[in-house]
């Protein structure tokens, strides 16, 4: 009897216990816990031994779990787990950041004690769950910047082991030394210096500072570094200014903080005048879409200006009253005319504002200039 | 002879070639269609029981065929609807400020290509096992599907989706547990919101017990099932705990809230359910109306004074903020009148359609005037919200044109009527726009009222153009201001129908949703929306040939009582109300 009931409960365990063992991934703890209700369970099974057939078809036990999940508790609150006690706002803050993890929700990996304070300085739920998730990406757009980086270094490393396998006595015969970055870089301040004398001048106009929010304010600055440097890359670039450009405002401490050492150096003209100062009134042009007036084509001797204002909502008509408040002749892109517009704000970025100008400037064509209007705003040019 | 023998040759051989072409193409796009098909059928892939492609596809081409069909047959339906309602139904237009009048506009204008499209998505498709499955038909299944990272969790809420029974997510869970040894959080939570769903209360507490054990502190979405399902059951104290602990580092949400309070009504603890709702309000979060329900419902009879006075300034409370009450919330609150012993109530729903009495008790509705401090905080108000947007003239007008048109303003009498010029130019698709525009002066003109014609100079530039005789005789009436074209107009209308005073009223079809927008204050925008709805004259959009006017509301909708009577505007069930527009039933309430 007894070797039967043995047999019957190696049966039972055979049956059942390698599929668990198979993906089980916690270790010791569990396996205690998981044979504890097995015993149990062959043991009540026992008083039936002869009813049952030697192969039983399995029946599912459904709540066999919970108290596994109970026993696996109590062990684990045996344990002592006492922290010191923090500042209790703040760790309160930071479990509930830690549920909302197990929650499954995008929540950073790693949190800073500042991005902390500033989460519990927001005051909506809404705006407390949009800055985690904001973190959260950016953690994952950082990390997957960086193990791009280690490939390309491993990648490197062996291209230099390929080099130097090679014959390395093996001198090339060439008529020019190695053409280097900084020689590019030589060319491109040349031509901005060149521009800075003669070139015509193209305005920023840096007076909506205090229009916009931080984030507005950093992708302002963002797509003023990207025209800048695009301006400087082109073959007859314009002169830049950067007017109403106030010393201690917010936009120069976010150009301090961008540029680094290079914004003493930049080739472009900074001023804290406004520009009505600097030239004649009747030679300027304000670039605002809420213009009546549509651009007909690209005049060389008058100075354009672009309000450097990123507007995702709420500012509607702020540099047309800008233009309106000092009398300005203004002007927008003939965009309904030249393409299908299907989507989106006809306010484009200050880098495609930048890169249309200066196409029209070297070639007058309009079709070219259009092309750096976003594709996903517009179904192709009219006409074709 | 040759030639033309070469020629035909080579037509006929064009053409041939065109037949061929044509062959191959339609066969293309049967392909096309049959790759289209199957790569709509590849997101669907998670579906156990597909039919075979050889069925689906003329099925589908089927249903497209019919989906033409009936489009076109209801776009001419609409066509002889919309006639007829020109002739017959210009009495049943509902005034644009009351419910269901949004509705009605866009089922008028809404144009036949909307069609909406059916979007499948991957995950809807899935059909969650009817019973209780093994470790290893789980693992066949997951393999099957190809989701392994959060299979359990798009299964659970596929479950909950389906409503499949219990014993299946418990053998999933089972699983689960016996895989890894531990569940994840979230599947825990999307458990018990199953289990709520089926109302196993005993499998509830047996997980929330877990997840007291396991966790120390929850977040925002575990703590509302939680809160759910306790607040139903004879452990409703501890969701009150919950609510606590909630606060620590969050502001309930007025679910969270509902739900306590409700619990607390249905176990008799009124003190407690006061206190929550006061706290509620003290964080300005409005109650769902299921809220107030609760309470109407559980105080019936009551001949607690305190209680009864509480539940009266929840009226004004809804008085003050505009918000009216569903249908079943009027029904509690007019069975709760009912039933206080001592005081005979009488209620009885009825509509107020114009007029400013009550039909059922003749009680006049307060008037929709603004008193003159009310008046005057508006006028201030609209100055500088709208006028001068903050500090920022420019962005509606210039300094220059202000000051010119507050000149202009002062230096005339009051006026009885301002009309925006373009506004009702545009406003008859059909008809040549200036006679339109000449006709509502002219009909305003003959009735001898004072008139100011708003508008832009590009407007006054063809309207001379148009009949030059006719407008200069006009001009000697009538005040007319232009201001720049690239000035907004609106405004302007506002300032001077204000200053104008309490008489004066302003056409426009506009609903000057954008201008409300501006008032930084709610209370404002309550304010600046009643004054509209008082004075704004609307022309009627379906008579092209006769000038109608939309009726001016001369009573408030809003809660309203006298002592002996309570007039409650409610939403009607059936018609969809807009957040610019007001019921336009009531329920009136009447003590004898």
């Amino acid at each position: 009897m007894s070797i039967f009931n043995m047999l019957l409960r190696n049966v039972v365990k055979s049956s059942v216990f390698p599929f668990a063992m198979k993906e089980r991934r916690k270790n010791g703890l569990f396996l205690t816990c998981f044979y504890k209700p097995f015993l149990h369970r062959t043991l009540n099974l026992s008083p039936y031994l002869k009813d049952v057939e030697p192969n039983p078809p399995q029946k599912l036990d459904l709540d066999e779990w919970k108290n596994i999940m109970r026993a696996e508790q109590q062990k684990e609150i045996c344990e002592p787990t006492s922290k010191c006690e923090e500042d209790s706002a703040l760790t309160a803050m930071r479990e509930f950041v830690e549920m909302r993890r197990l929650a499954g929700k995008l929540i950073p990996k790693n949190i800073t004690e500042e991005e902390l304070k500033t989460l519990m300085e927001l005051t909506t739920k809404s705006s407390k769950l949009k800055y985690l998730k904001f973190l959260a990406i950016r953690e994952r757009k950082r990390n997957a910047r960086n193990t791009k980086k280690e490939e390309r270094r491993e990648q490197r490393k062996e291209l230099l082991g390929e080099v130097e396998n090679r014959d390395a006595d093996d001198l090339r015969n060439s008529f020019l030394v190695g053409f280097r970055a900084k020689s590019l870089d030589n060319l491109h301040n040349w031509r901005a210096a060149y521009a800075m004398i003669f070139g015509q001048p193209l305005v920023f106009d840096m007076v909506f500072e205090n229009c916009m929010s931080v984030i507005e304010l950093q992708n302002a600055v963002k797509q003023i570094m990207e025209s800048e440097g695009y301006n400087r890359k082109s073959v007859d670039p314009f002169h830049l200014h950067f007017c109403n450009l106030s010393v201690d405002g917010l936009y120069m401490k976010e150009f301090r903080r961008s540029y680094g050492k290079t914004w003493d150096n930049l080739l472009v003209t900074e001023t804290e005048h406004c520009y009505t100062k600097l030239f004649p009134r009747d030679r300027l042009i304000y670039l605002t879409p809420e213009s009546r007036n549509i651009m007909k084509t690209f005049e060389h001797n008058k100075v354009y200006i672009i309000g450097s204002l990123v507007d995702k909502g709420g500012q509607k008509g702020a540099s047309l009253a800008e233009a309106k408040r000092l009398n300005l002749a203004t002007a927008r892109l003939p965009l309904d005319l030249y393409l299908r517009w299907n989507i989106g704000g006809k306010n484009l970025t200050l880098d495609q504002m930048i890169r249309i100008l200066i196409t029209l400037k070297d070639t007058g064509d309009w079709k070219k200039a259009l092309q750096f209007v976003p594709r996903r705003k517009h179904g192709g040019f009219c006409g074709n | 002879m040759a030639f033309f023998l070469q020629a035909s040759y080579w037509g006929l051989q064009t053409f041939l070639g065109r037949r061929f072409l044509f062959q191959p193409a339609s066969t293309c796009q049967k392909s096309l269609v049959l790759m289209v098909d199957l790569l709509s059928r590849d997101r669907v892939k998670g579906l156990p029981f597909t039919t075979s492609s050889q069925s689906a596809l003329p099925q589908k081409l089927k249903g497209v065929h019919m989906l033409h069909k009936s489009r076109s047959r209801s776009r001419d339906g609409r066509k002889v609807k919309m006639q007829d309602s020109c002739r017959e139904e210009e009495k049943s237009l509902i005034h644009p400020f009351f419910a269901g009048a949004a509705k009605q506009r866009s089922e008028i204008q809404r144009t036949p290509t909307a069609i909406r499209l059916l979007r499948l998505s991957r995950r809807h498709d899935i059909q969650p096992p009817e019973k209780p499955l093994n470790a290893k038909e789980w693992q066949e299944l997951r393999t099957q599907l190809k989701l392994c990272t959060d299979f359990e969790i798009v299964m659970l809420r596929q479950m909950v989706k389906h409503k499949s029974s219990i014993d299946v997510a418990k053998s999933l869970m089972a699983d689960v547990v016996l895989r890894n040894g531990d569940v994840r959080y979230n599947l825990l939570i999307a458990y018990l919101t199953l289990c709520l769903q089926q109302g196993q209360t005993a499998e509830f507490f047996d997980i929330y017990d877990i997840i007291k054990l396991k966790f120390k502190t929850l977040e925002t979405g575990g703590y509302g099932v939680l809160i759910r399902g306790l607040s139903g059951t004879e452990r409703w104290r501890e969701a009150i705990l919950l609510l606590k602990e909630m606060k620590k580092f969050t502001v309930p949400s007025k679910g969270c809230y509902g739900h306590c309070i409700k619990a607390a009504l249905n176990n008799q603890d009124i003190q407690l359910a006061l206190e929550l709702y006061h706290e509620m309000l003290a964080k300005n979060i409005m109650p769902n109306l299921d809220v107030p329900q609760a309470f109407f419902d559980s105080s019936k009879g009551t001949q607690d004074d305190k209680l009864k006075k509480e539940l009266l300034s929840m009226l004004l409370c809804f008085r003050e903020n505009q918000v009216y009450p569903n249908e079943a919330l009027m029904q509690s609150i007019k069975q709760w009148f009912e039933s206080i012993p001592g005081e005979k109530w009488t209620g009885r729903l009825t509509s107020v359609e114009n007029g400013c009495a009550c039909p059922v008790c003749n009680q006049v509705l307060e008037t929709i005037e603004l008193n003159e401090k009310e008046y005057n905080i508006l006028k201030e108000k609209i100055m500088k919200d709208v006028m001068m947007q903050g500090s920022n003239t420019f962005r509606t007008t210039t300094p220059q044109e202000l000051k010119r048109f507050q000149d202009f303003v002062k230096s005339r009498l009051p006026y009885d009527i301002v009309i925006d010029g373009l506004n009702v130019a545009n406003s008859v698709k059909k008809l040549n726009k200036y006679k339109v525009l000449f006709d509502v002066i002219s009909y305003f003109a003959q009735q001898n009222l004072r008139l100011l014609v708003l508008s832009r100079k590009h407007l006054m530039k063809g309207f001379q153009t148009w009949n030059g005789n006719a407008v200069t005789a006009l001009q000697r009436k009538v005040d007319f201001f232009f201001t720049a074209n690239v000035s907004q107009d609106d405004p302007f209308l506002l300032y001077a129908t204000l200053h104008s005073g309490n008489h004066c009223k302003f056409v426009t079809r506009d609903l000057l949703r954008d201008h409300k927008a501006c008032f930084t204050e709610t209370s404002i925008r309550h304010l600046f929306f009643k004054w509209q709805r008082g004075h704004q004259l609307i022309l009627s959009p379906l008579v092209s040939h006769k000038i109608i006017f939309m009726p001016i509301l001369n009573f408030n909708t809003v809660v309203q009582t006298t002592g002996d009577t309570w007039h409650i505007p409610y939403d009607d069930q059936l018609v969809e109300r807009y957040s610019y527009e007001v019921p336009r039933k009531w329920l009136c309430l009447q003590r004898k």
